[in-house]
């Protein structure tokens, strides 16, 4: 999908049928990329969050095949592995970190369920309850840390997106709610973020569904959301009087959301200004192949962050403990049932073409963030992104040194390039304090953290 | 053996009034009860374990007062479970004779619940969001307005098996903009906008997500005519009377002018059927000689509105069948009236001849749809806000603007997008209360039809009526009998037996024949079968025991039922005892198995779970994994795989319980299609339960479900009802409700109105715990 800048003009138009459509905009909502509050010499870093489920064929000396993911020599002089191969082309954009943990994946007496845990553990270092229902709890992610941070500045505080559908029926993990693995971002301890799965969907929630280009009637429109949302709350504090304190819980995270939306009105009416944006094809149903489904999400959150209407993704390119097969790389198994190979070699190579599949379609994000435009240089020089997972050996479900690389500039603070390995069981959490750093969110401590990692 | 009803009754009294060592020695004396008292029963069986130190798996049973029964139900009701399946006593410590056991659970079921009629403890649900299949159908209800905006939102989280569990029904910044925007579309087609600015829609066929497009020899609608072969049908709500451009892309056809197969006609506002498809060239043989050429031939695309012929294209097809790629619909162009839609019809009750008339009549529109949005009486402070959006859109427009502004509105309200129930006022005595009619209505409608009440029930609701256990009764059967019931089919069922996911697994298609028509024929035929036991109601036994099915051609080919020609489904009597019931259907086994395999563990892992309410615990952690070589590299059979597997003590435990089930199915592959090898080896269907108890096949598992578990599964499809009815997990304290909703149904051969009828009566449906203060 090519994705180009282009001023439009300001009144709407279609052409005609079959042919791409003009961004059915609301130019209200799409910031000129001229007006950022960030001034060329300080531009924003965008952070984002790439997940992998069922672990990283090669990433600990104990499991099969100890070379395939993690690089044999530390610092700068590293080889690439196998599987990391699709990155080499970004080597001084990135680090290759080892060691790092989320020990709160692991049981600690509750038994099966380390998909759950892990879902649920790799942004917030929480372990999670473990429970069907009605009383899910992790703790709060590090996007949203970042997003409730940077979420003033950009029209959505953040985008959860995700490639897989939540099962139907039936359970997902060992008594754990599906929402541990459905998704990895928690607003707070009890209030998981769904993930988006339609990149349609996802479109309209960066643009809009409305057809007018007009910024008087965007105006109109937004004025319009403000009242309807004005009398959301008017209702929503008249019921509160009237309910129980569980109840009152439940209607309080509504407010919340209208809260946020509000504050969404609010920065998009600040820069009902010029127009200029990038157009892109509306996207129509799901791609029925997994590459162009990765592409086009991909695609979404380029331009979610070239128009600066969030800073903050998170994307799962299958959800935790996923057991979707990949036949387009001749993979007809499922994942998660392929990767209990019990050191079947046969099974750990059908594992390992996924997991490379997996870092082609991320290699395929940075590959177009670095060809994005962004201010005095480009995307990738603004952004920090992890990727990675929350089990390292999927065959034994392991919570440590776990696979983790981070890719980008973050504006000039990251040296890249580099293998660094930590102790055993450093948390993850750590690195996750750096990376809320160089988009300057600045927390001590979350979860489990001790303490930022020292050189990153 | 059973115990005497009566004797139970005196037991009770007497554990009541007498002290405890000598109550029941009256049961010893009886021939019919078989124990001598329930302590020392317990302390002869089960303190060795579950005593005061060694608290086996958390429980102590020392200090078990079973004159109190009622106030250690939380325990009891574990241990009844426990005793009554027969997992305790442990297989190998010394348990009691049969008779012992069953006059044991018999007396302590029946201790247990005369103590929850006393003192009722029918939970809290907390308030409920509608979920999407809930939206859709209230806006459906409140509108006149079939366009499933469901779909528009994220999917909801599920737990206990269900997506309509309050707790779980969360909200986010999200979802809240989809509900806008939802709100927003809504209200523009149902009063139909004027302004609306015209847009273009791509509709496809459906694909399978590995094969792509289907190219089917088959007429693939119900809406499509006879002798038409591949294509596609789907509804399109047009906003407006007004022109719209339709244009069909082939697959497979080469053309320079994208226009050719292009229209523009004028359509009156509305729900209405677009379908296009080919003429079925009949004197053609189906299957070409391999190798030869494919002919070039005329082929007629036939483009459909409501049934009713548009335009026939000519197209010449050259090698593979023709297929239509997508069809678009653009609009509206040049609109010429809002047009008279159903939606315009139910919310328009009156229209202002004059500008004075113009007030009243807006609040009188409002206050309807107040009413039935919110499902409860309406007052003036629930309508003079709506007034001001429409005052707004007047001020702006006509007053059927004013009107659309004032709905938008109202679609985001709480009270709509949430279902609440209050305390009642004063509170104090009141902690276990009936909730009010009006709530009922509620609870009754959301559990039969997804949806809001309809008038008649709100009606009756607000006037009191629904107390009447008579009027209560008419309602559910008039639900049932309503077209709306179809949502417990569809999500009741789908969620239960989890047909549902029939929609996305994804057989591999090198290994077996799956595609498009299997997946919808598979699909269609438990739907329909789930709703031939609510529309004749049967027996919930006859979901394991129907002699019938539905199958239309492609089905029936799967199944091997020679005779059933033509897309269509038709009900058909099976003879072979192994197809019978749920289990012989191939949604349920494909659902149950992996892509590339079957899956023993899952199938029996889903007799347990869903027919049998035995979930087995989860895996260990870092399970050994199936190995598919022989030592002496031989291809193993899935039985041979998963007997190995078993020799590990750890996985033995469970895998004891429920291979034996997955085994019975083994005659069906992943897809459900029969087979009598599986890696070259003959399938052995046969199984044993831990106790010894043999079985063999399909119909061997079904005839055991039906005999010795039947009341277990009985129980179960009370359980899993009574969490579909309630939106909640169950707690304890609902057993003795499962118990008396499983009784109830049996006094009426198990027909499946006496189930829903005896979920509507208990406490926890009728009742609510206030909160805590």
């Amino acid at each position: 999908m090519i994705i180009t800048k282009k001023a439009l003009p300001r009144r709407t138009f279609l052409r005609g049928l079959g042919t791409t459509l003009a961004l059915p905009l609301l130019d209200g909502m799409v910031p000129a990329l001229s007006a950022f509050t960030k001034t060329a010499a300080n531009p924003a870093v965008r952070l984002g969050f790439t997940y992998v489920p069922n672990g990283i064929i090669g990433v600990s000396a104990t499991g099969p095949r100890p070379s395939q993911w993690t690089p044999t020599a530390e610092g700068s002089a590293f080889e690439f592995a196998p599987l990391m191969k699709p990155l080499e082309p970004f080597r001084d954009r990135l680090l290759v970190l080892s060691g790092l943990s989320q020990v709160n994946g692991r049981a600690l007496g509750d038994g099966p369920g380390d998909h759950a845990r892990a879902g649920a553990t790799w942004l917030t270092g929480v372990h999670p309850k473990k429970t069907e229902g009605a009383d899910i709890r992790a703790g709060v992610s590090a996007d949203q840390i970042a997003a409730n941070a940077l979420g003033m500045h950009t029209e959505l505080a953040s985008l959860e997106l995700g490639l897989e559908q939540p099962f139907l029926a039936g359970g997902c993990d060992s008594g754990y709610s599906c929402a541990y693995t459905n998704t990895l971002s928690w607003r707070g301890p009890t209030t998981p973020l769904p993930v988006e799965i339609n990149p349609r969907a996802v479109f309209e929630r960066l643009f809009g569904d409305s057809d007018s280009t007009d910024p008087a009637a965007r105006l109109a429109l937004l004025d319009k959301q403000r009242s309807i949302l004005d009398y959301v709350s008017a209702s929503l504090n008249r019921l509160q009087a009237r309910l129980g304190s569980r109840d009152r819980s439940k209607l309080a995270e509504y407010l919340e959301a209208v809260r946020d939306i509000e504050r969404r009105i609010q920065r998009a009416e600040q820069q009902n200004a010029t127009i200029v944006l990038p157009t892109m094809e509306r996207p129509n149903a799901i791609p029925e192949e997994y590459e162009d489904q990765a592409k086009l999400m991909m695609d979404l959150q380029v331009l979610a962050w070239q128009t600066d209407m969030t800073r903050v993704t998170t994307m799962m390119m299958a959800r935790e403990g996923s057991n979707r097969s990949y036949r387009s790389i001749g993979v007809s198994d499922g994942h998660h049932s392929l990767t209990h190979h019990q050191n079947d070699v046969e099974k750990i190579e059908r594992v390992m073409k996924i997991d490379k599949l997996h870092v082609e379609m991320f290699a395929y994000l940075i590959d177009k963030l670095q060809s994005t435009p962004d201010g005095d240089g480009t995307l990738l020089d603004h952004s920090v992104l992890m990727y990675g997972s929350s089990i390292s050996d999927g065959n034994a479900h392991t919570h440590h040194d776990l696979p983790i690389v981070v890719v980008g500039g973050a504006n000039g603070q990251l040296r890249g390039g580099r293998h660094i390995r930590y102790p055993r069981d450093t948390p993850l959490n750590n690195l996750l304090l750096n990376m809320l750093a160089k988009a300057d969110v600045h927390v001590d401590h979350f979860g489990d953290s001790t303490g930022p990692l020292s050189d990153i | 053996m059973r115990v005497n009803i009566l004797i139970l009754i005196l037991i009770l009294i007497l554990a009541v009034f007498a002290p405890a060592a000598g109550a029941h020695r009256q049961t010893s004396s009886s021939p019919a009860a078989a124990f001598e008292s329930p302590r020392a029963l317990v302390d002869h069986y089960c303190v060795g374990c579950h005593n005061d130190t060694l608290k086996t798996a958390g429980v102590s049973l020392r200090a078990v007062d079973f004159t109190k029964a009622g106030d250690h139900a939380e325990v009891l009701e574990r241990v009844l479970r426990k005793v009554r399946s027969g997992e305790m006593p442990p297989a190998g410590k010394p348990r009691p004779d049969a008779a012992t056991a069953s006059a044991f659970t018999a007396w302590l079921e029946s201790t247990l619940d005369q103590s929850a009629t006393a003192h009722p403890n029918p939970g809290r649900p907390a308030i409920h969001r509608l979920n999407r299949a809930e939206y859709s159908n209230a806006i459906r209800d409140l509108l006149a307005l079939d366009i499933k905006p469901g779909s528009w939102l994220p999917i909801d989280d599920s737990g206990y098996g269900f997506d309509n569990i309050a707790d779980v029904l969360s909200t986010s910044p999200a979802l809240l903009e989809r509900y806008l925007s939802a709100a927003g579309k809504v209200s523009r087609l149902a009063v139909g906008d004027i302004k609306v600015k015209p847009v273009v829609e791509k509709f496809e066929p459906p694909r399978d997500p590995q094969l792509g497009l289907a190219r089917r020899n088959e007429r693939v609608s119900d809406d499509l005519p006879f002798g038409s072969r591949g294509g596609l049908s789907f509804q399109y709500y047009f906003p407006l009377d007004a022109e719209y451009q339709i244009r069909v892309t082939p697959a497979g056809v080469q053309t320079d002018d994208p226009s050719r197969f292009e229209m523009r006609l004028p359509v009156q506002a509305g729900l209405r059927t677009l379908g296009v498809t080919f003429l079925k060239d009949s004197t053609k043989d189906e299957n070409e000689a391999p190798g030869a050429p494919p002919p070039s031939s005329q082929v007629g695309m036939d483009l459909r509105l409501d049934g009713a012929r548009l335009k026939l294209f000519q197209l010449t097809q050259r090698g593979a069948r023709i297929e239509v790629n997508n069809v678009s619909i653009g609009g509206p162009y040049n609109p010429t009236a809002r047009g008279e839609t159903p939606s315009r019809a139910r919310i328009f009750v009156c229209r202002p001849a004059s500008a004075k008339d113009e007030g009243p009549c807006a609040r009188s529109i409002l206050t309807t749809l107040v009413h039935r949005a919110f499902r409860r009486p309406v007052t003036t402070a629930d309508v003079q806000p709506l007034l001001a959006f429409y005052e707004r859109g007047r001020r702006d427009g006509d007053f059927d603007d004013g009107i659309e502004k004032a709905l938008e509105a109202l679609l985001v309200s709480p009270e709509f997008l949430f279902r609440m129930e209050q305390d009642p006022r004063g509170g104090g005595a009141a902690r276990v209360h009936r909730v009010s009619d009006v709530e009922l209505a509620s609870r009754l409608s959301f559990f039969l039809w997804s949806s809001i009440p309809d008038d008649e029930l709100l009606e009756a609701a607000e006037h009191g009526k629904l107390k009447d256990p008579s009027v209560l009764q008419k309602h559910v059967r008039r639900m049932l009998d309503d077209p709306r019931s179809q949502a417990l089919i569809a999500n009741f069922g789908g969620q239960w037996l989890y047909f549902r996911n029939v929609a996305t697994v994804k057989p591999d298609p090198d290994i077996f024949r799956f595609d498009v028509s299997l997946r919808e024929a598979l699909q269609k035929e438990t739907a329909l079968f789930f709703d031939s036991m609510v529309r004749e109601d049967r027996s919930v036994l006859d979901l394991l025991a129907a002699d019938y099915t539905f199958v239309n051609e492609r089905l029936a080919q799967h199944y091997g039922i020679p005779g059933i020609y033509g897309p269509q489904f038709r009900r058909v009597s099976i003879t072979d005892p192994n197809r019978r019931g749920v289990l012989g259907q191939g949604s349920i086994l494909t659902v149950t198995s992996y892509p590339n395999r079957t899956s023993v563990v899952q199938r029996g892992k889903w007799v347990l779970e869903n027919l049998l309410g035995m979930p087995p615990p989860p895996p260990p952690a870092n399970v050994p994994s199936l190995t598919p070589h022989g030592q002496d590299g031989k291809p193993l059979s899935m039985r041979q795989q998963m007997e190995q597997h078993r020799t590990n003590a750890v996985c033995a435990a469970c895998h004891a319980r429920m291979d034996p089930l997955g085994f019975a199915l083994e005659n069906y592959d992943g897809v459900g299609k029969w087979r009598t090898e599986d890696a070259g080896s003959p399938i052995d269907a046969s199984g044993a339960l831990p106790d010894g108890t043999r079985f063999e096949g399909p119909a061997g598992l079904t005839n055991l479900l039906l005999t010795r578990y039947r009341d277990q599964f009985v129980r179960t499809a009370a359980e899993k009802l009574l969490i579909y009815a309630l939106g909640r997990g169950l707690e304890y304290y609902d057993q003795p409700a499962v118990r008396s909703i499983a009784r109830e149904a049996a006094r009426d051969n198990y027909r499946m109105s006496s189930l829903i009828t005896a979920v509507v009566k208990s406490a926890p449906f009728q009742m609510r715990k206030a909160s805590e203060p």
